[in-house]
């Protein structure tokens, strides 16, 4: 038995504060004065008997505390055996890696293999656990005795696309280390890529009682050619030539040539030849003419072919579409304000939407649903039907900019937002005669590129309470200038003042250009979804965790992805293989996503020797000599039983010294009675 | 108006002659009696001339009717006087709730001289621990019932009873027969007190004892194994629960009934007073008795 912080001791010498107390109130007590003693007699053998024996019984209890107490802290340990021998039966646990890096030649199938061959090593009595990893770890089998069982989970694992992770299978090991009381042999399968170890080496520590055996099916590193990304707008609008730029890189390779091919929905476009330095890389570009509208299937691909045959190809979406049709609603005198804007949308360098203006007279039978989005400038009232149906669509995940002149300010409340509309102010003649917008929120899309709204006066703004919205821009009176309001699926852009030059001059700066296209392609959501993602990625799935509408995943091979359940509520989507996963959004969207493995697989470079010699080791660093052996014994802490023992008797001194403080008060108040 | 001659009510009321007066007018006011009761001038009976008679007392006109001597006697035919003796020993200041032992000997001595004085009657007091603290002759004259109250205020608790020395000291003060009041707690063997008092009624004084106990005497209560000190000698004794339940009960009920049987083998009256009583109970009992006698 020994103490994990003796220092404590020291505590015990406060045992002297009770005995020190209880000597000096041995001698002292009350005394009842009485008028005459005459017709008693002395029997006080009995009671202070009783009452020296109650004294040293609390006294007892006292240093009892104090001694404990003190123990608690000096945290005492008995040193025992971990666990009780286990007749030499073990638990064999089987790990194989079925990372993407793992498709190099017959890797995977050599591992499995040898995975099987393992369980030779199965004795009578010994349990086995199969495991399947790459950056997750799957537990494909409880620990059992079947052998056959065990045989079919390792055949019943299959190749996947993620990227090994060290880290995660020492940490499962770890685990099962921990939680088993037998001795654990752990036999990992496994191509030992350099990539794939974790950042503090410490990650791989294992338990005390587990040994690892680490099995590689191939010895020596084979170089691999690869694409090693594309760059590819996901999105185009125009009849112009697509820029694909794609990198080629080799790992552990010679300088050598390589054919480069770019691929749209299966058919050749065009090729290239380039020399890649030895284990570089070199950068291509394509000028693609023939992009049909709609989703199209893109791939970039190198020949000839070698040992990991995957990543010679990486794919790509790339969507086709119409111009963005913009609705833009204003009153009937007040045309300025889609003249000034629809230049704008016009002179962006990627014009990608056309301006349909309407005055609110006009309305009445247009449905908002086919507008990319919809822009109410400066409108007083709305047909009650084209009000509704905007609402609905917004709601459903439709976007509506909304710009507040002196005509909007007569309304209670915004349009369709429905902020309170508190006044409108105009900048006074005689104090300052204009505005700045302040307090820029550069972080949102809408002003970026708008240069912080730099020398825009502004003469008119309409004060409106954003509440809890996110304001993105506030004028210098902190009237806030654009605010950012999320509706269902939907969201508005609320802008306090107006498109024309007479609020503000805002259309007339440079920076009005950029907010247009800005705002415009915010508000139709381009550009907010990647179309290439890296397998173990997550998709977005919805922005709003509402789970009235479905969406769909379709995976590579054209199989639903998701459950019911999952497609009702899903927030988002991990993509786990190689190809094109098809996305048909609650917005009615429908969007193509190519997801390529993670290239850092590609790079098949082994961890040396002396590495790998470390980590099978850290097992039995860490604690004794591992499966097998038999454990040293482990300082068993006490504290907890002194705790518990401190508590009771604490309880038991409170109790007693209770009663005497009972009896005490009665003293003393006959006492002050008499 | 019992409530008001609570102990504890009449505690609150400052001045003993307050005191007296709220008890005595209570008491009467409550009796619908003569303030005379037993000490009046009324005429009683006449009797034949002996020899040795005093002339002065020798109804002349029935001589002049009759030529035959009578005296005509009157139910009191002197006016008495009456001595209390009041015990200011340290164990008097005994008490259980607010009304000391001696506080309860104070309202009752204040309230017999209250009477006196309305009877004109002479009164005095005596006031002893072991040694004679203070002492008011005898007297009717006007003023008297103020100098008793003084006296009666003054009274502060002693030292020890000794029943001898003050007794004899009031053998010799006393030269009139009359009716002598002992207010005390009797902490004495029942023997030794009628002892020291037998003379005074050898003397044809009237003794009354008043013995003056708390309701904590009589009957104690005691939770726990106690230390108690005798107020008056300072001695200290360890007592139990059990003695103070079944034991001292019996010897203190066995001590007044031996007092009370002494004094009255010895011709005294005796009454015991409980603090806890309301005081114009405990003169109602010894003024019925008395009135009795007379």
């Amino acid at each position: 038995m020994g103490f994990l912080a003796p220092w404590f001791l020291a505590g015990i010498a406060a045992v002297g504060l009770p005995i020190y107390i209880h000597l000096l109130r041995q001698h002292k007590s009350i005394p009842l004065p009485f008028s005459s003693l005459m017709f008693f007699e002395r029997r006080t053998q009995s009671s202070i008997k009783h009452r020296r024996l109650k004294y040293l019984l609390l006294l007892a209890l006292r240093l009892l505390l104090l001694l404990l107490l003190a123990l608690a802290f000096a945290n005492p340990y008995i040193r025992r055996t971990a666990a009780p021998a286990s007749d030499g039966r073990k638990l064999l646990v089987v790990a194989v890696d079925r990372s993407f890096s793992m498709r190099a030649g017959n890797r995977f199938d050599t591992a499995k293999q040898q995975a099987v061959d393992t369980l030779s090593e199965f004795r009578p009595g010994d349990l086995a656990q199969v495991i399947a990893f790459d950056s997750h770890v799957e537990l494909l089998t409880q620990p059992i005795d079947s052998v056959p069982e065990l045989r079919a989970a390792i055949r019943s694992i299959s190749q996947g696309d993620g990227r090994s992770a060290y880290g995660e299978i020492s940490r499962t090991l770890r685990s099962i280390g921990q939680a088993s009381k037998r001795p654990v042999e752990a036999h990992v399968f496994s191509d030992m890529q350099r990539s794939s170890l974790p950042s503090p080496f410490s990650e791989l520590g294992l338990a005390a009682n587990t040994r690892l055996r680490l099995h590689a099916p191939a010895e020596a590193m084979e170089p691999n050619w690869f694409v090693e990304s594309v760059k590819a707008p996901a999105t185009i609008y125009q009849a112009k030539k697509v820029r694909v730029q794609a990198t080629i890189a080799g790992a552990g390779t010679p300088a050598a040539e390589r054919k480069v091919e770019v691929l749209l929905n299966g058919r050749t476009l065009d090729s290239k030849q380039v020399k890649v330095p030895a284990s570089g890389r070199m950068t291509v570009e394509f000028f693609l003419n023939d992009a049909p509208y709609g989703l199209n299937r893109g791939e970039v691909r190198i020949a000839p072919g070698d040992a990991l045959a995957q990543d010679d190809k990486f794919f790509f979406a790339l969507e086709r579409k119409e111009a963005g049709r913009v609705l833009f609603v204003h009153e009937a005198r007040q045309g300025n304000g889609a003249l000034y804007y629809r230049t704008a949308l016009d002179s962006a360098p990627n014009a990608a939407f056309t301006l349909e203006a309407v005055t609110t007279d006009q309305v009445a039978n247009i449905s908002p649903t086919k507008y990319s989005f919809v822009v109410l400038s400066d409108v007083a009232s709305l047909p009650s039907s084209f009000e509704d149906s905007l609402k609905k669509h917004v709601q459903g995940g439709g976007s509506v900019l909304i710009a507040l002149g002196p005509v909007a300010a007569t309304r209670p409340r915004v349009p369709i937002a429905g902020e309170p509309v508190l006044e409108s102010r105009y900048a006074a003649r005689g104090g300052d005669r204009f505005q700045m917008a302040t307090s820029l929120d550069a972080s949102h899309p809408t002003i970026h590129g708008a240069n912080r709204m730099d020398g825009v006066k502004f003469y008119h703004a309409v004060r409106v309470d954003a509440g809890s919205d996110r304001v993105i821009a506030r004028l210098s009176d902190q009237t806030p200038l654009l605010i950012d309001k999320k509706i269902g699926e939907g969201r508005a852009i609320v802008y306090t003042s107006t498109f024309d030059n007479v609020s503000n001059d805002f259309p007339l700066h440079t920076s009005f250009v950029p907010f247009a296209e800005e705002t415009a392609e915010y508000l139709s959501g381009i550009g907010q979804t990647p179309s290439n993602y890296p397998v173990d990625s997550y998709m977005e799935l919805r922005t709003a965790k509402d789970t009235g509408a479905s969406v769909e995943v379709l995976d590579p091979d054209g199989k639903r992805s998701l459950s019911l359940q999952e497609s009702a509520s899903a927030q988002t989507f991990r993509v786990s293989r190689e190809g094109y996963y098809e996305i048909r959004r609650s917005s009615g969207r429908h969007e193509i996503a190519a997801v390529h493995a993670d290239r850092r697989e590609s790079d098949l470079g082994t961890i040396p020797t002396e590495t790998l010699a470390l980590w099978q080791g850290a097992g039995q660093v860490n604690g004794n000599g591992g499966a097998g052996q038999p454990s040293e014994p482990k300082p068993y802490s006490l504290w907890w039983y002194f705790v518990f023992a401190l508590f009771l008797v604490a309880l038991l001194e409170s109790w007693i010294a209770s009663r005497y403080l009972a009896v005490e008060n009665e003293v003393v108040a006959r006492k002050e009675a008499a | 108006m019992q409530r008001f001659l609570d102990p504890k009510v009449l505690s609150s009321i400052s001045g003993l002659g307050l005191i007296a007066k709220t008890v005595v007018d209570g008491y009467v006011s409550g009796m619908h009696r003569s303030p005379d009761f037993g000490f009046s001038q009324e005429f009683a009976e006449y009797r034949a001339y002996s020899e040795g008679d005093d002339l002065r007392h020798v109804d002349w006109n029935v001589f002049a009717r009759t030529e035959r001597t009578y005296l005509k006697r009157y139910r009191g035919e002197t006016n008495t006087q009456i001595s209390l003796l009041l015990d200011a020993s340290k164990s008097m200041d005994f008490g259980s709730h607010t009304v000391s032992k001696l506080d309860y000997a104070r309202y009752v001595a204040a309230s017999i001289a209250y009477l006196s004085n309305q009877q004109r009657d002479a009164a005095g007091i005596l006031i002893f621990d072991d040694e004679i603290q203070n002492y008011v002759p005898p007297s009717s004259r006007q003023g008297q019932f103020a100098r008793m109250v003084h006296a009666i205020e003054h009274a502060v608790p002693g030292t020890r009873t000794d029943f001898s020395k003050p007794f004899l000291h009031c053998q010799q003060f006393l030269h009139r027969r009359g009716v002598i009041v002992v207010l005390s707690d009797f902490y004495e063997e029942p023997g030794k007190v009628i002892k020291a008092m037998e003379p005074l009624r050898f003397r044809g004084n009237e003794v009354v004892l008043f013995h003056i106990l708390d309701p904590q005497e009589i009957r104690p209560t005691l939770g726990e194994p106690k230390l108690l000190i005798d107020m008056e000698t300072s001695d200290a004794m360890e007592v139990t629960p059990d003695y103070v339940k079944h034991d001292y009960p019996e010897k203190i009920d066995a001590h007044i009934a031996a007092l009370k049987e002494a004094a009255q083998r010895a011709g005294m009256d005796y009454f015991m007073l409980n603090t806890a009583r309301p005081l114009d109970e405990a003169l109602r009992e010894y003024l019925t008795v008395r009135q009795g006698r007379m």
